[in-house]
């Protein structure tokens, strides 16, 4: 293809001559107008120099640490789940046997999960007084478990003595500090039982 | 090693493959691949050391966790390239960075951020006085592409530099096929425009 105005080559017949490519139809007709051309021959020589130029511009390199930086920021799959995840679908999906009963599993519960929606939204009423019904039901049997609970502490004989003990406030401080030492011991405790060990310690 | 010579002889899709099952060698392999190439087109669009490899390890983190999402009917390096471009574009209108600095960055405060920002010439396996040569000559040219408009950058450096055909830089850059002959064109003549001095 050349230049509408016929006097020149157009931008595909330097890029067939620039490219070498001899099977291209444009190339034929394109060395013809070449060898009567000095304008076109220039120009193709410009093109070649500056692509010449361009392609023997060197690659840069990013930092020594670039592919660590990425991989520490990428999710690598975990390749047991994926094996695990593999190996359940294949199975699932081995036999027409396991492929029907999959199925019908997935459509029972989606079924009975619609089911449902739909049972709510066209039964505000009944849902709304089931609700009432289990509230009342459940703060009733909340009231008599409370009761139940304080009328067998109080009968306990022992209820005297342990308020004989918390009688004085020096007792009750007393106390209280005793429960607190237990408590910290127990922290110190659990801190040395949690410290990792120190560099040197024996190997079992 | 005998493992990763075995990768380094697979296609970009096997790798990929690899990499979806888990292996971190075959995401060690992309990286390896593409760091440079990908780092070149965005230096030099973005014209800044430091931001490049932020923008360059943005586009393998995100390849990287989308891999799903990559289709094997298309080259991974078109798909990878398309990633690379688009966050340089993306940059360059937020920030405009109108000069090239082969001496470093223009916002580089100090002598020593002046010289971690400079560019480093890699190597195509060049002697010493060939790496100078290109150093003198690649200067100009680097003056000369810096100096394009950001669409004719990505078409030239994709094509020339890169070695993409026509139709991969269109698909790369959502660009028709005509419009990416215009901007080369386009780009080849305003290069050599800037590069006439050297002729004369």
């Amino acid at each position: 293809m050349t230049s509408p105005s016929g006097a020149h080559l157009a931008f595909d017949d330097f890029d067939v001559l620039l490219s070498g490519d001899a099977e291209s139809p444009l190339h034929a007709p394109a060395e013809a107008h070449l060898s009567g051309c000095n304008h076109c021959r220039a120009e193709l020589a410009a093109q070649s120099t500056l692509i010449a130029r361009l392609e023997s511009l060197p690659f840069f390199s990013p930092s020594l640490a670039f592919s660590d930086l990425v991989l520490q920021r990428v999710a690598l799959p975990d390749p047991f789940a994926l094996r695990s995840l593999a190996t359940s679908r294949k199975r699932l999906l081995a036999s027409r046997r396991a492929l029907v009963t999959v199925s019908v599993v997935l459509c029972a519960v989606l079924g009975t999960m619609a089911a449902s929606v739909i049972w709510t939204l066209a039964n505000p009423d009944a849902v709304s007084s089931v609700g009432t019904w289990a509230g009342d039901t459940a703060s009733q049997w909340l009231w008599v478990a409370l009761r139940g609970g304080f009328a067998n502490i109080v009968e306990q004989p022992w209820l005297g003595t342990a308020q004989a003990w918390f009688a004085t406030p020096l007792r009750l401080a007393l106390l209280s500090l005793g429960i607190t030492l237990i408590y910290v011991g127990g922290l110190f405790a659990l801190r040395r039982l949690m410290a990792l060990p120190r560099a040197g310690a024996a190997h079992a | 090693m005998a493992r990763r010579e075995g990768i380094q002889g697979l296609t970009d899709q096997e790798v990929v493959a690899l990499a979806r099952s888990g292996a971190e060698t075959a995401y060690r392999e992309l990286v390896r691949r593409y760091e440079r190439p990908i780092f070149s087109l965005v230096y030099r669009m973005v014209r800044d050391r430091e931001l490049a490899e932020d923008l360059s390890q943005e586009t393998f983190i995100k390849a990287l966790n989308a891999l799903d999402s990559y289709r094997p009917e298309y080259k991974f390096s078109s798909w990878i390239f398309k990633i690379a471009n688009n966050a340089a574009i993306d940059q360059l209108r937020r920030r405009e960075l109108d000069t090239l600095s082969l001496e470093g960055s223009p916002h580089a405060a100090t002598p020593d951020a002046v010289e971690a920002t400079a560019l480093q010439i890699g190597s195509r396996g060049e002697s010493a006085l060939d790496a100078v040569a290109s150093i003198e000559l690649g200067g100009e040219i680097e003056k000369a592409i810096a100096q394009l408009r950001p669409e004719y950058r990505s078409c030239i450096l994709l094509r020339h530099v890169e070695g993409y055909a026509y139709e991969e830089i269109a698909q790369i850059l959502d660009l028709p096929l005509g419009t990416v002959k215009t901007y080369i064109h386009r780009a080849r003549h305003e290069l050599r425009r800037a590069l006439e001095h050297l002729r004369q």
